[in-house]
């Protein structure tokens, strides 16, 4: 896949893989009631078992778009399609079952009085018997490693237990999507690995796609098989993440900053006089690629 | 970690909750209904009944039972602050010049406020009547699971009251939470409640009102995460509500025998 720039003047994004689709925003527009602009001629694409990176300064549209994928919006332009039906089109019935939101403060999500009640909101929401409810909770409680939180109080959990407690009332829903606003804002390294390891899982055991909204370069980079670039509301560019991720004109004209990796690398290689020969994301990755440059006697 | 604790004088809405939940005594295995019926029998139970001793009795058998359960002493003595507050506060005015032996009188100009011992008697009554019915409610609250509580006012409300009940409650949570943020705030940077709204009395208004203003956008927030999770305005319940045993039933034919015949024998009866 190479970098994809998008053309403004294009009235439809056409579709990319028509077998492979969930979800498809066809130059979809969104103003708020006090006039300012949440999308703007959006295109963007969700295929099966794949984990899209939505990246973009505050501000570009990425939570809007987020709470257009599960019909909280509806665009004002454009149109979306969600698992063969348009959403637009008045289909948007049963939506929330198909794609879930974990939104980015846990505390607008949980609000029953325990973790358990609050997991089993969504399936009792699905009409599941409240047996059934409470053993997908407990089944989604354990994917995640929160088996231990079942009897807490969500008030009383930590921040990163509290992320934990908001996925999996989501992935007791067993959507086919689900949309992390911000997943690892706010939490501490130990968490937000918990969290990268979950959305890698969710894609590898349980076969969901999982889209998420993130400023975190160094995140996307680790873990996206998809990077889309937003600003002023709409996608200006995607590919995977070796090749959007090592073009810095493209990352600036975002707004955002270079994954620490690809940082490191590439001024290790301005610095040692060597072109760069492979294009690392991940920790491992970069000590391969350091290995594999011709050595500068003037660094060492 | 948050809670909505704003003052030890404050029930703290959590700790009700995490009580609740817990369900560590016999009392949390007793119906919900039967508490709720009990909660009903005691409030006419105070509202035909005027002798001390008596009330004092229920106080003291309402009392053990809140301490048989469990639950916090000492929290309950700093949450009756605020009851004995509105009781004093609403009867300030009216245990003067009660007809009876006098004890104490101020002369003012023009008239004289004289405090009898049939008004300090009013004080205590209402005080006690005040005190059992704040206990037993904090008892069963702490007592009876959320999932309980909001299954019994589903039934004893009609829709969309119940919703709005049930709601509300919620919606209060977050509205003490947002208090407690901003009083944490306030008293991050050396500012007190009295001392704030002394030096900056505009500000500190302001403040309150974006407290409502905020916790408002937050409601709108949770409600648009739980319509993400398909809340169509209906609150689904995930059990039903424990019905009473026999014994329970037992207990409140007692009970109901009892408060009827206290009812009748009542003289303000008809109040």
């Amino acid at each position: 896949m190479t970098i994809i720039r998008r053309n403004p003047e294009a009235p439809h994004c056409p579709a990319v893989d028509h077998a492979r689709e969930l979800i498809h925003v066809d130059c979809a527009s969104h103003t708020y009631a006090d006039g300012s602009v949440g999308i703007h001629d959006m295109c963007f694409f969700v295929l099966r078992h794949e984990i899209v990176a939505i990246c973009g300064p505050n501000g570009s549209g990425k939570s809007t778009l987020i709470e257009h994928l599960n019909g909280l919006l509806l665009p004002s332009l454009g149109t979306i399609w969600v698992n063969g039906r348009s959403i637009t089109g008045g289909e948007q019935a049963g939506l929330w079952k198909e794609v879930g939101v974990v939104f980015q403060s846990s505390d607008d999500q949980l609000f029953a009085p325990t973790v358990l009640d609050d997991v089993m909101f969504g399936p009792l929401n699905m009409g599941l018997s409240p047996a059934d409810a409470r053993a997908r909770a407990l089944g989604a409680l354990t994917t995640v490693g929160a088996e231990g939180l079942v009897d807490k109080l969500p008030n009383y959990l930590s921040g990163g237990q509290k992320r934990l407690i908001a996925i999996a009332g989501i992935l007791a829903m067993k959507p086919l999507v689900i949309a992390l606003d911000e997943p690892t804002s706010d939490l501490d390294p130990v968490h937000a690995g918990m969290i990268e390891e979950i959305i890698l899982d969710l894609r590898d055991r349980h076969g969901i796609s999982v889209v998420i909204a993130t400023h975190d370069m160094d995140l996307a980079a680790r873990i996206a098989d998809r990077v889309c670039l937003v600003r002023n509301g709409a996608v200006f560019a995607e590919g995977v993440p070796e090749e959007i991720f090592y073009e810095p004109a493209l990352i600036r004209e975002a707004g955002l900053k270079l994954p620490g990796i690809v940082q490191t690398y590439l001024d290790y290689c301005t610095a040692s006089g060597a072109a760069p020969i492979s294009r690392p994301l991940r920790a491992a990755e970069l000590t391969m690629a350091l290995r594999m440059l011709p050595r500068d006697k003037n660094l060492e | 970690m948050s809670s909505t604790s704003l003052s030890s004088h404050i029930p703290d809405l959590d700790l009700i909750t995490y009580y609740a939940e817990k369900q560590g005594s016999f009392f949390s295995r007793v119906s919900p209904w039967t508490k709720a019926c009990l909660l009903a029998f005691l409030i006419l139970l105070i509202t035909v009944n005027r002798n001390l001793l008596i009330l004092a009795g229920l106080y003291a058998v309402v009392l053990a039972c809140y301490v048989l359960a469990g639950l916090p002493v000492k929290k309950l003595v700093a949450w009756y602050a605020l009851p004995v507050l509105f009781v004093v506060s609403l009867i300030g005015l009216m245990i003067w010049n009660e007809p009876g032996v006098p004890l104490f009188s101020w002369a003012l100009p023009g008239f004289e406020l004289t405090l009898t011992d049939n008004g300090v008697l009013l004080v205590v009554t209402l005080l006690i009547k005040a005190l059992i019915t704040v206990t037993y409610s904090l008892f069963f609250l702490m007592t009876t699971r959320y999932q309980h509580f909001s299954g019994l006012v589903s039934r004893l409300f009609p829709a969309p009251l119940d919703q709005i009940f049930l709601m509300a409650y919620r919606f209060l949570f977050l509205t003490l939470a947002m208090t407690a943020a901003l009083l944490k705030a306030v008293w991050s940077r050396g500012g007190g409640l009295i001392h704030s709204l002394r030096m900056q009395g505009r500000l500190f208004a302001g403040i309150f009102a974006l407290v409502f203003i905020r916790s408002f956008e937050r409601g709108e927030r949770v409600h648009k995460a739980m319509i993400a999770r398909g809340f169509s305005g209906s609150y689904p319940h995930s059990g039903e509500v424990p019905r009473p045993g026999l014994a329970e039933y037992g207990v409140l034919a007692i009970t109901g025998a009892l408060v009827t015949a206290a009812i009748i024998l009542s003289p303000y009866r008809g109040w």
